[in-house]
């Protein structure tokens, strides 16, 4: 159990990114009307902002 | 106070005596202020959802308040954790386990873990290895603050989860260690289901994003002005001092010092016994600041 509860942790900030952040961002951007560049739904521009910090907090260890 | 007048000639021992008279006067009683206060705060935030989420109240507000409701949680819960509530076989004591824990949920911290690493602060203050809050050791106010950002990043030494899983594990603690992690599981799961749910904005202000300005309210007033500048020992791992935003906007945190010399002094009794021990504590040559 804590060998796999350390597994999630580990891989936490992009867990957090895709299963939270991913969403916010979207919803966010339909709620204050911004339009995502390059046509990409608010989902998908979710999706890739959050996956782009999220993969860079994963590699690094820290959000900021 | 006139037999106070020559206290730096009087023994150790004496001052001692006097000092744990001047305590026992405060301890003992029972803080209904802390246990009003750590309901009502709880009940407060789990309407906000309702409130929030059915329109009745705008999200921004919803927000200023879980914000408040995250700085306020923790103090309750802190005097369950030093059992003045009510102590193991009394009465109350189902009382001061539920005030434990529900000042701890919205945090995000089992209450079991809270205390065993509280009790080893006490223990150890100020001791880089050995303080569970050491991490929260800076030299100003910004950096106090900036600490607390790095504190609560994913990987790292010096974070707060590091901190106190190697307190837990010295102490044994494995199941207190799986506990917070299974605390904190469900925690990212109601946020995940929020989200997924169509409600990602409500979760982060009314949870995710409060519990991390309560958090940084609590640190700095709670863990960083209180010993910011003191060093180890009994009468030197804490300090009054005067804050800007006076004794309720630093929750009591000017007189931590009675705190930590005698733990088990309720919050609210706090500046009485400080004004009462503060000529012997001046005969020991504590840091008083301007207080």
């Amino acid at each position: 159990m804590t060998a796999t509860l350390k597994q999630v942790f580990y891989f936490g900030p992009i867990i957090f990114a895709l299963g939270f952040l991913a969403p916010l961002i979207a919803q966010s951007a339909i709620r204050l009307g911004f339009d995502a560049p390059f046509g990409l739904s608010p989902l998908a521009f979710g999706f890739a902002a959050a996956g782009i910090s999220g993969l860079a907090a994963q590699i690094r260890g820290r959000w900021i | 106070m006139t037999d106070l007048k020559n206290l730096s000639e009087l023994s150790q021992k004496e001052l001692i005596r006097m000092e744990r008279e001047i305590a026992a006067k405060h301890v003992g009683r029972k803080p209904w202020l802390a246990i009003t206060w750590s309901i009502s705060n709880f009940v407060i935030w789990l309407s906000l959802w309702p409130l929030v989420l059915t329109g009745t109240i705008p999200l921004w507000l919803g927000f200023v308040i879980a914000t408040a409701n995250m700085a306020l949680s923790y103090l309750p819960s802190h005097e369950a954790q030093h059992d003045i509530i009510a102590r193991p076989g009394e009465k109350l004591r189902w009382l001061n386990e539920l005030i434990g824990w529900i000042g701890s949920i919205p945090l995000v911290m089992p209450y079991p873990a809270l205390k065993a690493t509280h009790m080893e602060h006490h223990k150890n203050a100020n001791d880089p290895k050995l303080d569970p809050d050491y991490f929260t050791h800076a030299s100003g106010p910004l950096r106090a603050l900036w600490r607390f950002v790095q504190a609560m990043q994913p990987r790292g030494k010096n974070t707060q989860a590091s901190r106190y899983e190697e307190t837990l594990q010295r102490l044994g603690r494995k199941d207190l260690i799986i506990q917070s992690a299974i605390m904190t599981l469900a925690f990212y799961s109601f946020l995940f289901t929020m989200a997924w749910f169509g409600y990602a904005i409500e979760a982060a202000l009314l949870w995710w994003l409060p519990r991390h300005l309560g958090f940084a309210y609590i640190i700095f007033f709670l863990a960083w002005s209180p010993h910011h500048g003191t060093s180890k020992g009994r009468y030197r791992d804490t300090r009054a001092w005067r804050s800007q935003l006076g004794n309720i906007g630093s929750m009591g945190m000017q007189f931590h010092i009675i705190h930590h010399l005698h733990p088990r002094i309720p919050l609210y009794r706090t500046p009485q016994a400080y004004w009462e021990m503060r000529p012997i504590l001046k005969a020991r040559g504590c840091d008083l600041g301007e207080m």
